[in-house]
């Protein structure tokens, strides 16, 4: 019999879901309002100063974490809702979509190793 | 649709017909849509990544988009939808714990006070790092 992959997508969607809920705000916060408007000082996400902070492996793991989550349970909930709207092909889609966040995760792994350590 | 056309095994739940005008449509409408706001983050994220690996110029111009009326305006409405999905997570998490022996809303005052002291730890570091 095949396995179900659902439980891994499952646990990829309720770790996405959990994280952007705990820190999701003050992120979009600090990256999207606070250093952009100057109120927390603009050097703080110098090029020098995010490029030590991933070039740090918690550094990298952290933004990895971040981005790949947050995809995999956007798309997940997005498919989910799209299917209860009566998309046809549900697991298609699915498919199609968590692909979509998988490509982008290794992206973002890929990247993240080429700035280096 | 077709006799030999393939059918989606996915349960599709029927709804009775005032489903689209009733409320808990609209709030679950409105729950789910966070999770494009989220996407939408996350790519945001990766793009600085992309620039950042280009080098500085690159990062810098990068940067420079952030500042922009529209960036701003654009982060300003993903952090509406980011606090909506930290106050609704909560509360729906009681329900996926339906064996649970804590009451449902200090389960979901718990979460709350879980993202509080995670925003606030974070905001923190980000500040003791960027004095360094």
């Amino acid at each position: 019999m095949k396995r179900s992959n659902e439980p891994i997508i499952w646990l990829l969607f309720g770790a996405g879901g959990m994280l952007s809920a705990l820190v999701g705000p003050v992120l979009v916060l600090i990256t999207g309002l606070l250093v952009p408007l100057g109120i927390l000082p603009k050097d703080s996400m110098s090029y020098q100063r995010v490029l030590a902070f991933l070039q740090n492996p918690l550094g990298k793991l952290a933004l990895l974490a971040v981005i790949s989550l947050f995809l995999f349970h956007g798309v997940h909930r997005l498919v989910t809702t799209l299917n209860d709207y009566g998309l046809r092909g549900g697991h298609a889609t699915m498919t199609v979509f968590i692909g979509f966040a998988a490509l982008l995760t290794a992206v973002t792994a890929g990247l993240l190793l080429g700035i280096g350590f | 649709m077709g006799r030999h056309q393939a059918v989606a095994k996915t349960y599709r739940r029927t709804r009775p017909v005032d489903w689209g005008r009733s409320v808990h449509r609209r709030r679950y409408m409105r729950r789910e849509l966070t999770s494009v706001f989220l996407i939408a983050y996350a790519l945001v994220l990766l793009s600085g990544l992309w620039r950042l690996s280009q080098g500085e110029a690159a990062f810098d111009a990068w940067r420079a988009a952030m500042s922009h009326p529209l960036a701003l305006v654009g982060h300003a409405v993903i952090f509406v939808a980011a606090l909506y999905q930290t106050i609704s997570w909560f509360q729906v998490m009681p329900r996926t714990l339906p064996d649970s022996q804590i009451r449902p809303a200090s389960i979901t005052r718990a979460g709350w006070a879980a993202a509080a002291v995670a925003s606030v730890l974070v905001l923190a570091l980000f500040i003791v790092g960027g004095a360094k």
